[in-house]
């Protein structure tokens, strides 16, 4: 563990990326097969139940996972460093890790014992078995005072998943795959089956990773598609399977015989949120693995995804709000049925087995609806008509294709548009970062309305840098008022902005907020007078809720 | 003695002098050269020939203001003052810094202005002045920060900078522009590489080496050329070495770089703490051979500093009432 610790402050002193993976890889590679497998355990998902991890397909996340309190590390910290609570709230506030903090203030204090990662384990492991947070916090107070401070400060970042040395997840599995000699591919595929990198680096080592079976209960990476520019360059219509574009939250259904887990795109477990869907999948037989979309769903079509995210928010679902926010589950793929694993089937067999499943099963359970086209003219009239039925446009999936996890190959293929534009004026503006650290270039725009400009929404792409530079002048002259990096000014640039929807919000002054705003061109021919008003924003978010 | 502590500066009505008063007065002391203390078009001003000369270099006269009478006291001298004794000590903080004690009365008055304990790279050692009163600052106040003494800063910005010319990569060092940025070309040059300091830096290197400091080969920072050099520039300019897209690795050495997320606040990946500021253990052992009745805090985080005084059984105050790191932009 003091290694590991020297290790991660090594690999966040360094920016480049190639070097994080290789000094990772090279500490890696040192070790022997029980280290490897704690740190590799350690550095991507925090301590592990040991017990728990025999259970191959079947494994409840929840009871795997070590849980412990800010209070219960805070009075930990404040019983080993005898400093008083105001003191240690000042420090935590300035530093802004629990780990850090706890590393800082334990120098000089303790003992500087060497703790392996073994060692580190067995703490993690009484940890768990640990119900009282009296014995809990007693367990820390030691440990905090024999070991060295540098290896504190790791060994709580551990337990609090936050170990902010710029290293991502997809960097931990590219120096497992150096360190062992495989191609990084291997390791990202065995571990989106089985979603537990160390094992998989052990597998890695010992040349087993094909033999890496697929466990549920775990989120899968999704497959993502290409947005399709125009609708011309599509080759060969015909070869596309046809589905509308749902606007809802992106969900993976994991079953088996009554216990269902439901994960978000954002590899976020959201269950508890939506009772009525598991309700839905708990009679099903055996187990799978479906992909598919939540959807605010009324009278036979989705409503807008505003209505859908007062559902997202809960833990748990009131009656009331249920009635009132309908959901469904539209699914749309099938990546695992009774045991096998179906990513390298060709997609119209996946449909297929989606299909004999899932139609057992009444709603809020449906199944996307398969279209198909002979031309282009055909997809663009079929497009008309998801955007009818309140969707955001069309997916295209080529026949005979393969689900690729997590990567945007091109053989899903999404055609949104844009669902209108609007002339706006920019109000405030900020300076970027990065390359765009001199200029301001994310701007915050408004419409008319009877009250004067109203803020609506916020963007920074679609400009060139030439554009930039040059609207960064015009808005220094403009500018009325200055907040660090943010430059108030007069209403003067008028920008020509694309967005794909729009939405109430209480940020903005105007009541509105657009979806996914990206700039199309600076309007220097119009002056703000002929800017949009709030009326067509009106019209144009009562156009989706109807 | 009495002390009024207001927003521009200290007063001590019973000798008519302020200490570090931002705004035009008929007379202050300036504790050393920061722009944050000496600053204003004061009638006369008191303090050490180097801390006066960047003063007078710092010093912007606006139409009808007349140049200020200045008073050298050098460190160890005594000089008169409306029946009081002052006396400057070494602050160890950037060139000239003093702190000073100021005699009345029969009581002794110590204001440290910015200072530390340990020797800087550049500036002279001094000690702890015994006093009945003593006026501190508080910059690096909590126990979280520790910072590095010379040779260990030393030896970092070396090995640094060393290793990014090997790999071909420019080391940047970010640095304030009077007292660090000099302390570090300082130790580049020293070391034998090649440093290019940026202009705001540099305008104060002349002022070092009067004082005896060496700045082998330095050349004037030049964006074109860059290749196989150590730079050190400004914090502002460290964005812009980032977005250049060259091969540059910066490094910030300063007292805030004790935490990991300087590195988000500086983008530096190297993070070097070692400040012209006494770092949380030096302020406790100043006081503690101050030995003073009582103790008021000024800078930094004054109102946690002081609670941890009181909680050792010091009599203490935070009279301007900061809270935590108001200084957070001040040179640290």
């Amino acid at each position: 563990m003091n290694r590991l610790a020297l290790v991660c402050e090594d690999i966040a002193s360094h920016a480049s990326r190639l070097k994080k993976v290789a000094i990772l890889a090279d500490y890696l590679r040192t070790l022997n097969d029980r280290d490897l497998q704690l740190a590799v355990q350690f550095l991507s998902a925090g301590p592990a139940l040991e017990e728990a991890v025999n259970h191959s397909l079947f494994e409840l996340e929840e009871k795997t996972r070590l849980s412990i309190g800010h209070s219960i590390l805070r009075d930990a910290l404040q019983i080993a460093s005898g400093w008083d609570l105001d003191t240690l709230r000042v420090c935590q506030a300035e530093v802004g890790d629990m780990g850090e903090t706890t590393g800082l203030l334990m120098r000089g204090i303790s003992e500087a014992r060497p703790l392996t990662l073994s060692d580190a384990n067995e703490i993690y492991q009484r940890l768990f078995r640990t119900r009282e947070s009296a014995r809990k916090r007693d367990l820390l107070v030691a440990t905090y005072r024999e070991t060295d401070a540098l290896t504190v400060k790791y060994f709580v970042k551990v337990i609090t998943r936050s170990l902010r040395i710029g290293l991502m997840s997809r960097q931990v599995e590219e120096a497992v795959a150096a360190a062992c000699d495989v191609p990084h591919e291997a390791v990202r595929d065995a571990n989106n089956r089985l979603g537990d990198l160390a094992r998989v680096a052990l597998a890695a080592r010992h040349g087993e990773l094909s033999a890496i079976e697929a466990r549920l209960f775990h989120p899968m990476e999704f497959m993502l598609a290409k947005p399709l520019d125009k609708l011309e360059d599509l080759p060969s219509p015909a070869e596309w399977i046809v589905e509308d574009k749902y606007d809802g939250i992106r969900s993976q259904v994991h079953y088996q015989s009554g216990y269902v887990r439901i994960y978000s795109r954002g590899m976020e477990e959201v269950t508890g949120a939506f009772p009525e869907i598991r309700r839905a999948f708990e009679p099903l037989p055996g187990n799978g693995l479906i992909d598919g979309e939540i959807l605010a769903w009324r009278d036979g079509r989705a409503l807008n995804f505003n209505v859908l995210q007062q559902r997202l928010a809960r833990k748990n679902v009131r009656a009331t709000l249920m009635a009132e926010v309908p959901v469904v589950f539209m699914g749309y793929d099938m990546l695992l049925h009774n045991d096998r694993l179906l990513l390298h089937e060709p997609i119209e067999d996946r449909r297929r087995i989606l299909v004999d499943t899932l139609g057992l099963l009444p709603s809020p359970i449906l199944v996307s609806p398969e279209l198909a086209a002979i031309d282009h003219s055909e997809i663009d009239r079929l497009f008309t008509l998801a955007r009818e039925r309140g969707n955001e446009g069309l997916l295209l999936k080529q026949r005979g294709s393969i689900y690729e996890p997590g990567k945007r190959g091109g053989a899903w293929q999404k055609l949104k548009r844009p669902y209108g534009t609007l002339d706006v004026v920019i109000t405030s503006a900020e300076q970027g970062s990065g390359r765009r650290a001199t200029v301001f270039s994310d701007y915050t725009f408004a419409v008319r309305s009877p009250q004067g400009f109203v803020n609506i929404g916020k963007a920074y792409s679609g400009l060139t840098d030439v554009e930039v530079k040059e609207l960064t002048k015009v808005l220094r002259a403009a500018s009325t008022d200055r907040f660090g990096p943010v430059m108030v000014v007069r209403p003067e640039a008028v920008l020509e902005v694309a967005f794909d929807g729009v939405q109430k919000s209480s940020r903005h002054k105007s009541g509105y907020a657009l979806r996914f705003p990206r700039i199309l061109r600076w309007r220097r021919d119009k002056t703000p007078g002929e800017c949009d008003d709030i009326a067509r924003v009106e019209a144009l978010y009562k156009a989706t809720v109807q | 003695m009495q002390v009024e502590f207001r927003e521009t500066g200290i007063y001590l009505p019973e000798i008519d002098l302020w200490l570090d008063n931002t705004e035009p007065c008929s007379a202050t002391w300036i504790s050393h050269g920061h722009s944050d203390h000496a600053r204003g078009c004061h009638g006369r001003v008191i303090g050490t020939p180097a801390t006066l000369r960047i003063y007078r270099m710092r010093l912007w006269l606006e139409e009808g203001e007349e140049e200020p009478e200045t008073l050298p006291l050098e460190f160890g001298e005594c000089m008169d003052w409306n029946r009081a004794a002052l006396t400057a000590y070494p602050a160890s903080h950037i060139l000239g810094a003093a702190q000073l004690l100021i005699e009345y009365g029969g009581e002794r008055l110590v204001y440290t202005g910015d200072m530390k304990l340990r020797q800087p790279l550049c500036g002279d050692t001094t000690e702890p002045i015994p006093c009945d009163r003593l006026i501190i600052e508080s910059t690096f106040g909590l126990p979280i920060y520790k910072l590095l003494d010379r040779e260990d800063a030393a030896a970092r910005i070396i090995t640094f900078a060393r290793g990014c010319i090997e790999d071909g990569a420019v080391p940047a060092f970010i640095g304030y522009p009077l007292g660090r940025g000099q302390e570090i070309a300082h130790v580049l040059c020293q070391g034998g590489i090649r440093t290019a300091v940026h202009g705001a830096i540099a305008k104060f290197i002349p002022v070092y080496e009067d004082y005896g400091y060496q700045f082998p080969g330095w050349e004037p920072y030049d964006a074109r050329a860059t290749a196989g050099k150590a730079l050190v520039v400004v914090p502002s300019h460290g964005n812009v070495l980032e977005a250049s897209g060259k091969n540059i690795r910066l490094a910030y050495v300063s007292g805030w770089a004790a935490l990991d997320n300087a590195r988000s606040r500086s983008g530096a990946e190297q993070l070097i703490p070692y400040s012209d500021h006494a770092d949380f253990g030096e302020l406790l052992a100043t006081v503690e051979k101050c030995s003073p009745k009582h103790v008021d805090v000024v800078h930094g985080y004054t109102v946690p500093f002081a609670k941890i005084l009181q909680a050792r059984g010091y009599s203490a105050a935070a009279p301007l009432r900061e809270s935590a790191r108001t200084n957070i932009e001040a040179e640290g």
